[in-house]
């Protein structure tokens, strides 16, 4: 007998995700200056670190996690996204992220597995 | 964690295609319509932008709506390929400016049916980064 209720269907927690995600930027980058050399490695480890944690949690979600990182130059930069899904139980949370050299906007988007 | 036991084990079978499962030709015809195909989308988002952006200079104020017509107009299109797929669809416009960016993403789905294209696109003062992800039904 599973404790697990198969028909309950579950949301997308944003706030969560988003301290996860806050968590991930801090300790990969956290102190660093803009480095064109390193800012590959930083990007995939941002993302691959951010989805770890996220299917930690066990939730029953596909996850896309999307990491931008701009040098702040005076450059503009705009993004935008629009989503075709279950708004009851899909979901999005995006965290921007700044320090003296560099932004960094990761989105993460969830959508709901149905079995 | 193991993740073949648990509450969430039935989901993940979904992930798990049998090796020796068959496919007859009637499945096979069928999969492109329910498969993610990527030059038609490439293609449809390549005329979204040149449409929406195509003869303009970057311009401060026009930036907004541009990044949003170009979303909502891809996902308008896409929807009405009416396949069995929910789109995620993400526009990035950078000003020309010696600056650097870097874009990276990760994806936990099934990667048997589900994918993501990006489309890169530039004129003399902008650069257009339309990235589209779509997971099966």
């Amino acid at each position: 007998m599973e404790e697990y209720n198969a028909g309950e269907e579950v949301s997308f927690n944003a706030d969560e995700a988003s301290v996860t995600v806050k968590e991930c930027i801090e300790g990969i980058i956290g102190g660093l200056d803009y480095n064109q050399n390193k800012v590959n490695q930083w990007t995939a480890s941002i993302v691959e670190h951010s989805l770890t944690q996220l299917v930690k949690q066990g939730k029953p979600f596909k996850f896309i996690v999307n990491c931008a990182i701009m040098q702040k130059s005076g450059a503009g930069l705009h993004t935008a996204n629009s989503c075709y899904w279950d708004t009851a139980t899909d979901g999005s949370c995006t965290v921007r992220w700044e320090n003296r050299t560099m932004y960094c906007v990761v989105s993460v988007f969830a959508v709901a597995v149905t079995c | 964690m193991d993740i073949n036991k648990g509450p969430y084990s039935n989901h993940l079978k979904l992930w798990r295609k049998p090796a020796e499962e068959n496919c007859t030709m009637d499945e096979f015809q069928d999969s492109d319509e329910t498969a993610f195909v990527i030059e038609e989308i490439t293609t449809i988002i390549k005329d979204t932008v040149e449409a929406t952006i195509g003869s303009s200079a970057y311009i401060q104020n026009r930036i907004n709506q541009w990044t949003s017509s170009v979303v909502e107009t891809s996902l308008n299109q896409l929807s009405k390929l009416n396949k069995p797929f929910k789109y995620i669809v993400t526009c990035i416009i950078l000003q020309k400016n010696g600056a650097g960016l870097h874009t990276a993403s990760s994806c936990f789905w099934d990667s048997t049916m589900d994918g993501s294209c990006t489309v890169r696109w530039e004129n003399k003062s902008m650069y257009c980064i339309v990235t589209v992800f779509g997971l099966a039904v």
